[in-house]
């Protein structure tokens, strides 16, 4: 029997449709990944399936759920118990002054209908089986990221729910955890169904069942995950599978001595942020022109460390010794949004000729280095608000590396960007720096990109 | 949608006070006559070609005189809104970029003059120099600045630890620079809003004062004044207690929906 | 948090300290010799000589330095000598006292009243929207563009005018104490409900009570659960922001109800230049305030445990 089926799926916002009409089905026990780029209109399926799509959107086509058709309330009446959605960003999504166990039994005694002491052995043994007992008693906000995410999850199966839908379970996790959450989703929809959808080619492989690639509301091509993604037929799904890191084609790494002359060493450093230190016991030297990576868990100071070597906080202990007589703006940092990091308030040639009136620049110089960055002249009379994240970001680098650097700090500079633009975005980064002889730090929570990029990599851990 | 109903609000509020500003500053050039002036002959006369909007119980012309109480109750709230703009926004520049015990200093201050609800201040402000315009406007612009100062310290304070000015500070872009840019535009539009509800909030205060006599002293024409003084008259001449009670309103109104945003509480 | 309680605490000091330096400017900048004044006001015109106004004259410091006569103004209010009034000759501690509980019943009634108002209005337009949204917030704008003693006003007209419904002012049974209690409340729910609306609506519309509704929850048990108290934060920490207008609604209501609180004692001692009452119920006013705030921020911190207040 199918679990879900949808006949001809759609979505509009008035008049522009947001997802082509689509048709799946789903049967007991099968696994599904939509794949597809941010903004491709797929999270808006497991809305439209789920039945909570925004005031402003409305679906058309029929849903089927467990075998008969089903109005948006009869829907709402199955949601917790036989029907369930995980959230995307667990953080946002478990209420922010209730303790996780309340959040956990509240579920099994509401939505289950269990009985108040059975309720709370059950939530024990949850908590118990998923490692959640030293959050039990936290707040959201004093969770981890990861420990959230289990949280979330283990509330949203507690109604005991045998379809599953998982928007973008993964967002914003490091390899390891991502890896854990597929691998909880998996256990936990073995007897029912599993409908997930990402972004990243990494959680379709090892989801496994059947994948559907989406882009701009459009399905492109569907079919096992191992053939789809072994033997892409559609162009998109091929860019999308080769911008996979993995996948990168490596450039020879450059040796630097170890006694050639210093840009910036570190002797005995501890990082951290007021009272708080993050890592100890750094020993390291950046060359110029040396690309470096910088890798480790979310949290563990990659951001910090770059703040200290840049002079913006000061060395909780030990030294950085910088070259001296460089001047300060030679010292450069590129932003992991790069939304934040620019002014919103003027178009972004007025930013540019601030820059290059501030430092007396050569303005002959930027149309070949925006040649370079695929920046055009139009684009730059938009304000941040009006372009794109990865237009953005490559905008930020053209008025960094209009600056001459010596020394780039750049902090998880494509973890916005999409895959695709991730590939263009470091690449171009890497090799224009090693043109102006610029030294970088390059930050990734990704070690495959940090592997294809850098000519060596320093491993951070709390 | 809810961007067109934004701009009616606004749109409408700026309409209001334009009529508003029209009536009272186009009456003074346009009409011979003087709001003081007795006609103990007209008294509580209604509207007529003569007395526009007809005359109190002291045969005044209401005309002029709603005229010259909108006009004042402009003028202070104009004077009002300026001075403690500037000075909060220079004071919250000043304790936001310099911090230490400037900020620390001007802090104390804004805790004493936040310690008294600010009518109760004004009033007894208003009772050390009865009638003074001069004293009413010190005391209202000297609680009101502490609403600029602080927006501004916690805008600049919020905006200086954003990636954007580090980037910038770290391109070796100034103070000016980082205020022009960075600052100001998160600013301003709150700054507008603030002053939009600070002038009805001054408008509201000196027509409070008037209504329990501590305010501006007769016969200078004054709104709250007005009010208390031609409500014994509601039952012969409710057309009369109308006029003063309608333009406040009406001038409130006008400011509130000028400084209307997406949301329409003050922040 | 203890911060915030020491920066109440200098508040309080502040408040005397103001308060009892801007009576005693009030007191040296009257025109025309003061005790003269003072003690034609107490013993009436006929009675006055050079004699009881000398004595008045010595009583009050008068006769000494500024600054001697400041420090001696300023320590009496410390050590709680607060005076007696130049009009009716009473302790000012005494008649405040009684302004005090008098003061107290209406500014509950309001608040009370003003919540049973803003609450379910700014919920319920928060989760139907659409016209009756619309229609409140038209109300509440044209609403909050009255002052409130005009509001007053207005309900004196309609319910004790022409409907007769109630007395017009004054003080003593129940049935006295409603219109004003009206006037403050629509005044302050034309303002909080819609706080209420938007506060509401961003609880509705965050992932966490989308959650919630995902995960099994009814709507009822959504709104109850995780709406009450996700929503009472803000709320709460609002009524604090309201306490200017609280205060100052008080003092106008009583002053136009002829209410005999705070509000109406010190409009009427600043008319009678009564010094001692002044800064009695100005000081009493700002004592309570003070006090009120920090009762806010408690409640805000027990609520909320995350950050305490939120501006």
């Amino acid at each position: 029997m199918h679990l879900i089926k949808t006949t001809d799926l759609a979505v509009y916002a008035g008049n522009v449709e947001l997802l082509q009409p689509l048709s799946l089905t789903l049967n007991k026990g099968e696994r599904l990944t939509i794949l597809g780029q941010t903004g491709s209109g797929k999270s808006l399926l497991a809305q439209a399936i789920m039945g909570n799509l925004s005031e402003s959107l409305h679906c058309e086509g029929n849903v089927e759920l467990f075998g008969k058709s089903r109005s948006l309330s009869e829907r709402k009446a199955l949601w917790g118990r036989q029907l369930t959605l995980l959230p995307q960003e667990p953080w946002n999504a478990l209420s922010p002054l209730m303790t996780a166990r309340n959040q956990l039994k509240e579920t099994y005694r509401l939505v289950r209908g269990l009985a108040e002491s059975a309720a709370r052995t059950r939530t024990e043994e949850d908590l118990n089986q998923f490692e959640l007992q030293a959050g039990a008693d936290k707040r959201v906000d004093q969770l981890s990221g990861g420990m959230a995410q289990r949280v979330a999850i283990t509330c949203a199966m507690a109604g005991g729910a045998q379809v599953l839908l998982a928007d973008e379970p993964t967002k914003g996790l490091d390899i390891s955890r991502r890896d854990h959450v597929v691998g909880q989703l998996k256990a936990q929809a073995a007897d029912g169904v599993l409908l997930t959808i990402t972004h990243d080619v990494a959680v379709a492989r090892q989801t496994g069942g059947r994948v559907m690639v989406m882009k701009d509301g459009v399905l492109l091509e569907e079919g096992l995950a191992e053939d789809v993604l072994s033997t892409p037929q559609h162009p998109y799904t091929r860019a999308l599978i080769s911008a996979d890191p993995a996948k990168w084609w490596q450039p020879p790494r450059q040796v630097f001595p170890e006694d050639s002359e210093a840009l910036i060493s570190a002797r005995q450093l501890t990082v951290g942020r007021g009272d708080q230190a993050l890592v100890s016991g750094l020993n390291f030297t950046v060359h110029p022109g040396e690309v470096v990576g910088v890798v480790g868990d979310s949290g563990c100071g990659k951001s910090t460390l770059g703040d200290t070597l840049l002079g913006l906080i000061p060395p909780h202990s030990g030294l950085v010794d910088r070259q001296k007589g460089i001047s300060a703006h030679h010292w450069q940092k590129l932003y992991q949004d790069p939304t934040a990091a620019v002014s919103h308030a003027v178009p972004l040639n007025v930013l540019l000729t601030d820059l290059v009136q501030l430092h007396n620049l050569d303005a002959t110089s930027v149309p070949a280095l925006m040649a370079r960055l695929g920046l055009s002249e139009t684009l730059l009379q938009r304000t941040a608000s009006e372009v794109s994240g990865g237009e953005l970001q490559r905008f930020c680098l053209l008025r960094i590396l209009l600056l001459k650097p010596v020394f780039l700090f750049a902090d998880e500079p494509t973890s916005r960007l999409d895959p695709v633009t991730t590939r263009e975005v470091s690449q171009l980064l890497v090799d224009l720096a090693r043109e102006q002889g610029c030294a970088v730090m390059l930050v990734s929570h990704d070690p495959m990109l940090i592997e294809k990029r850098c000519d060596r990599v320093i491993q951070l851990s709390a | 949608m809810r961007e067109r109903t934004l701009m009616n609000a606004r749109g409408l509020g700026l309409l209001l006070l334009t009529v508003l500003c029209v009536y009272s500053f186009g009456t003074s050039f346009l009409f011979a006559g003087d709001g003081n002036s007795q006609n103990l002959n007209h008294i509580l006369s209604i509207p007529n070609a003569e007395f526009l909007l007809g005359t109190d119980h002291f045969g005044r012309n209401m005309w002029l005189r709603l005229a010259d109480a909108l006009q004042l109750s402009l003028f202070l709230a104009l004077a009002c809104v300026l001075t403690s703009v500037v000075t909060g926004v220079i004071l919250g520049v000043l304790a936001a970029t310099r911090g230490g015990w400037i900020d620390r200093l001007i802090d104390m201050l804004v805790t004493l003059i936040m310690a008294l609800p600010g009518l109760v201040l004004v009033m007894i402000f208003a009772s050390i120099a009865p009638g003074s315009l001069l004293v009413l406007y010190i005391a209202i612009a000297l609680i009101q600045w502490v609403e600029y100062f602080r927006l501004t310290r916690a805008v600049i304070q919020r905006v200086d630890t954003s990636p954007a000015v580090e980037s910038s500070r770290l391109m070796g872009f100034g103070l000016w620079y980082l205020f022009r840019r960075h600052y100001w535009p998160v600013l301003a539009p709150q700054l507008l809003t603030l002053a939009a509800f600070g002038a009805a909030n001054a408008v509201l205060m000196m027509a409070s004062l008037g209504f329990v006599y501590v305010g501006i002293q007769p016969p200078t024409a004054e709104l709250g004044q007005m009010i208390v003084e031609l409500f014994p008259y509601y039952q012969e001449a409710p057309w009369l207690l109308a006029q003063p009670l309608l333009a406040l309103a009406l001038l409130v109104l006008a400011f509130h929906l000028c400084g209307r945003r997406g949301a329409d509480a003050p922040d | 948090m203890t911060q915030l309680l020491f920066k109440r605490l200098l508040q309080l000091l502040g408040v005397a300290w103001g308060v009892s330096t801007l009576t005693f400017l009030l007191m040296r900048s009257l025109p025309g010799d003061m005790a003269y004044r003072i003690a034609a006001g107490r013993y009436g015109m006929d009675a006055v000589d050079t004699t009881s106004a000398d004595l008045v004259r010595a009583e009050l410091g008068l006769d000494q330095g500024p600054f001697r006569a400041y420090l001696q103004w300023f320590s009496d209010l410390l050590t709680g000598n607060l005076g007696n009034s130049l009009v009716s000759g009473m302790p000012v501690v005494d008649e405040l006292w009684h302004m005090l509980s008098h003061s107290f019943y209406l500014a509950m009634a309001g608040v009370v009243l003003s919540m049973l108002i803003a609450v379910p209005l700014g919920v319920a337009t928060a989760w139907w929207g659409g016209w009756f949204d619309r229609l409140m917030l038209t109300l509440s704008t044209l609403m909050r563009a009255l002052p409130v003693f005009v509001t007053g006003l207005l309900v004196i007209i309609l319910f004790a005018l022409e409907l007769q419904w109630f007395p017009v002012a004054g003080f003593g049974s129940v049935s006295h104490l409603v219109l004003p209690a009206i006037a403050l409340g629509l005044s302050l729910a034309a303002v909080s409900n819609r706080v209420v609306h938007n506060e509401a609506r961003k609880v509705m519309q965050s992932p966490f009570f989308e959650f919630a509704r995902t995960k099994g929850l009814s709507n009822w048990q959504v709104l109850y659960r995780h709406g009450v108290r996700n929503l009472a934060v803000p709320v709460v920490a609002f009524m604090g922001i309201q306490l200017i207008m609280l205060v100052e609604g008080v003092v106008m209501i009583e002053s136009l109800f002829s209410w005999p609180g705070v509000g109406h004692g010190l409009a009427h001692a600043i008319f009678a230049r009564d010094i001692p009452v002044i800064q009695g119920a100005a000081l009493m006013m700002g004592i309570l305030f003070v006090l009120l705030n920090t009762a806010v921020d408690i409640a805000c911190y027990c609520l909320d445990p995350r950050g305490g207040r939120l501006q």
